[in-house]
Formats: structure tokens, C-alpha cells, sequence
């Protein structure tokens, strides 16, 4: 597994992720919907799987003395890995936002703990979308794109709307008693993303079992 | 040892049938898998690899069914895919710092001893490798973690006649060894006569023969329209194809 990773990052990474990885620093915009943090991060994703695409990286791959089920494993290990990484980029951001900008955001959530409980969810449902869509050809990115980030930006903007809702405005607190309450939303989210995760997985191994490359 | 044993492997496609595809290679031994453009020998040797999945058949490496122990098998197997050229902007050396990762009998000192032998610098990257240089690297990487068996899916194509004359003489020292085997699937018959010792032909998604080279030869003699040289491979094949009915067009 920790080979595949390594596979993945060292040769399958488009250059942009890194740089989307550190979209986190858009919770130091003002007045922005928070929620285009995820949007990046699903968007360089997609720009790593066209680049691999372009790359014959699936080739590569099968010539690899793996299972072809582990081919989907490596990119659902990649994918996860980005998503982590992004999320836990953004906490330091979140943190330093407190105090550089204590009016708060009037445009959406505030990067709290129900921030992150919904990022996580958001990017479990574009990743069970997404590269079950892509797996059942191998090559479809941007069909398998299109079809995820339907939900994704419909998650974003029920995540953003939502605050606006005088009886969940402690969706948007950042004192700790709200933060407190917001804690299942972050605990479920993690429930989430890894029992969602686990489900792409095996329901896009299966699809690609049948693939033709 | 049979190498490699494929048997009644079969993959329809809406246009396209592999029907029935059967053969095997011994050790020690060069086949080549001949056939016209379109022919089904891409599809033959993807659907060896699991890159397509046959509907039926049953594919043994090594004396190991493929579908059951495909880890195992893939442990001993070298593969070029001819056109595929990956990570354009990598270098050698950061592609084979990965794939070294995925083989516990990788030999460094057999590498480096291919490299040098193939004359081929680890801080180039893909694209700045030429067609040849390209098949050279991916049989640097097969024969250093030990392949025994080789699937090659037309390695001379693209190549200029030396570098096909290199490339068939180093095929020839693989297997002399007697502990390797080579199948290599090409439309270019002359190759063959020149290494292979084994010779499938396949026409229209079927096996039409699978014999010794000498064997195989001597079978299509009776499409010689009359007295003279026996047959060589390209005119056993133009003459197959012909029978078969080439397209008309009006013209």
C-alpha cells in the first residue's frame, strides 16, 4: 500500500496539487465562500487523473506486479492522501483567521469544526462519484468530473446556505460552546469519509475488473 | 517447462471476435505472434495482462494460473507494450526508483549492468529517449528483477533496421539460457525469420496455425501456385489474407 502511495505522488501528481493542497489560505479572504476550498481541491484531482491519463499511468500500473483492483487502491490512496493533507493544510489557516479577522465572514460558514465535518463529507461524496465513474472506462475524466462535482457544488451551497438559517447559525460559531455543539458534525464526517471511502473503493475495484483498457 | 500456456481464450467485441485463441511457449524458445493490422494480436496479449477481460479462457505463466495468482505471475513477467510511452517528463531514474519498490528480488548491480550495456542515461527523461531506446529501458527494468518470461507486443515497429537487428539479436541471448522465453507479437515477418522459433498466426480473432517455425513453414507450402523457392513467412501470410478476401475498391 505505502508503495502504491509512493508510486502516485513521485510520478502520477500533477505539479497544480501542491499548490491546491495550500488552498486552506482562502480562509484568510474576508468575505469568501469557504466551501471553493473544496471545490480546488477536487478540481486538482481531476488535473492529476487527466495528467495521469495522458501519461498512460493505468499502464503503467497494470505492468506493476499488483491486481488490477490495486490499481483503483492507488488511486483512492492518492485521492484520500491529497483531501487529508489539504484539510489538515487548512487548520492553521482557520486558526490564524480567528484572530486576523474576528468580525467574521458575512458571505458563508466560518472555517470551523462543522466546516471540516462537512469537507469531509463533501469530499467523500466526490470521490465515491467520481472515480467509480472513471473506473468503469479508465479514461473518462472528464465525464467522471462532470458527474461529481454536481453534488459537490450542491453540497458547497447547501453548506453555505445553511448558516443563513436563523436555527442553524451555530453552524456558524466560533466560540467554543458552538464548536462543542458542532462536534458530531465533524465526528460523523470522519464516519463518513472513511466508511464512504472504503465503499469507492470496493465498488470501483469491482467496476474496473470489467474494464477494457 | 511451458512458460506460457493460453487456452480457448475468447473476447467479443461489437465488431470483433478473439475466438478460441490457444497456444503455448516453452523455455528457452522465441514465438512470434504474427498477423495482419487488426488482426486480435493487441487484444491477445491484453487480454493475457487483464488489461482486457476475456469472457472466456484460461492463461497459466509459470506454471501458475494468471486469474488466481496475478501478483505472483507478474513478479517474473517483463512487458512492453509497443506506443505506450509513460511519464514523458520523468526521468529514468525517477521511474525506476518506483518500480524497483514493487519487486523484493530486484538485483541494482543487474541494472546498472543493463544500463551501461544499453547505453542508456538515467537522467534523461522519457521523451528524449528514442523508439528503441524506449524498449531498451523497459527490458533494463524486466531483466533486473529477474523476468523469465517476456511479453512483447511489437517492439520492432517504429525502428530503424539496425536497431530492430540490435534488438532481435538480444532477444536471441535472452533465451539462450534455455530459462527464458520471449513471445513478441509483430506484423513484420522478417523478424521472425531471423529469431523465432515458435510462430502463432492469427486471423480474424483465430489461431489459424501454431507450430515450430520450420513446421509452420512447411504447412503453407500448399499455397504455392507452382514450382519454385518454398514460401517465406510474408508470402504464407499475403497469400492466407488473399484467400481470405481482401476489400474491394472501386477505384
Amino acid at each position: 500500500m505505502i508503495h502504491l502511495l509512493y508510486k502516485e505522488w513521485r510520478l502520477a501528481v500533477h505539479p497544480v496539487v501542491y499548490m491546491f493542497c495550500l488552498m486552506g489560505a482562502l480562509t484568510l479572504v474576508p468575505a469568501y465562500p469557504y466551501g471553493m476550498v473544496f471545490f480546488f481541491g477536487c478540481l486538482g484531482l481531476f488535473f492529476t487523473c487527466q495528467f495521469a491519463r495522458e501519461n498512460a499511468d493505468l499502464f503503467y500500473t497494470m505492468m506493476l506486479p499488483i491486481r488490477k483492483r490495486d490499481a483503483v487502491k492507488s488511486k483512492c490512496l492518492l485521492f484520500v492522501s491529497v483531501e487529508l493533507i489539504q484539510l489538515m493544510a487548512t487548520v492553521p489557516f482557520a486558526v490564524l483567521r480567528r484572530w486576523a479577522l474576528p468580525d467574521g465572514n458575512p458571505v458563508g460558514i466560518e472555517a470551523n469544526a462543522a466546516f471540516f465535518g462537512f469537507g469531509l463529507v463533501i469530499y467523500t461524496i466526490y470521490n465515491f462519484v467520481y472515480l467509480i465513474v472513471l473506473f468503469r472506462s479508465g479514461y473518462q475524466v472528464g465525464k467522471a468530473f462532470l458527474a461529481a462535482i454536481v453534488p459537490v457544488l450542491a453540497g458547497i451551497v447547501c453548506m453555505e446556505a445553511a448558516v443563513h438559517i436563523p436555527s442553524l447559525a451555530w453552524l456558524d460559531g466560533m466560540r467554543f460552546a458552538e464548536m462543542v455543539r458542532q462536534l458530531p458534525i465533524l465526528c460523523g464526517g470522519i464516519v463518513v469519509f472513511v466508511i464512504g471511502n472504503l465503499l469507492t473503493y470496493r465498488t470501483a475495484a469491482l467496476c474496473f475488473e470489467t474494464t477494457d483498457l | 517447462m511451458t512458460m506460457l500456456q493460453v487456452e480457448a481464450l475468447t473476447k467479443k467485441y461489437p465488431a470483433f471476435t478473439l475466438q478460441d485463441v490457444g497456444f503455448s511457449l516453452e523455455a528457452g524458445r522465441i514465438m512470434g505472434l504474427i498477423g495482419r493490422n487488426g488482426a486480435g494480436k493487441s487484444t491477445t496479449l491484453k487480454a493475457m495482462l487483464h488489461l482486457v477481460c476475456p469472457d472466456h479462457g484460461k492463461i497459466h505463466m509459470l506454471g501458475r494460473d494468471f486469474a488466481k495468482e496475478e501478483k505472483a505471475c507478474k513478479q517474473e513477467l517483463g512487458v512492453v507494450l509497443g506506443g505506450v510511452a509513460f511519464y514523458q517528463t520523468k526521468t529514468l531514474r525517477a521511474i525506476t526508483g518506483v518500480t524497483r519498490r514493487f519487486y523484493p528480488n530486484w538485483d541494482e548491480a543487474a541494472y546498472q549492468k543493463y544500463l551501461r550495456f544499453f547505453e542508456l542515461d538515467e537522467q534523461k527523461q522519457i521523451r528524449q529517449l528514442s523508439e528503441g531506446m524506449k524498449v531498451k529501458y523497459s527490458l533494463t527494468l524486466a531483466l533486473s528483477h529477474g523476468a523469465r518470461l517476456f511479453l512483447l507486443d511489437e517492439p520492432t515497429s517504429g525502428l530503424d533496421p539496425v536497431a530492430r537487428e540490435e534488438l532481435l539479436e538480444l532477444f536471441r541471448q535472452l533465451v539462450r539460457d534455455g530459462d527464458r522465453s520471449i513471445l513478441f507479437s509483430t506484423h513484420i515477418t522478417s523478424d521472425l525469420e531471423q529469431c523465432a522459433d515458435d510462430i502463432t498466426y492469427i486471423r480474424n480473432g483465430r489461431v489459424v496455425a501454431s507450430a515450430d517455425r520450420e513446421s509452420f513453414i512447411r504447412s503453407f507450402q500448399n499455397l504455392k501456385p507452382s514450382a519454385g523457392p518454398a514460401l517465406t513467412l510474408e508470402q504464407i501470410m499475403v497469400n492466407c489474407e488473399k484467400e481470405g478476401g481482401y476489400d474491394s475498391f472501386a477505384l
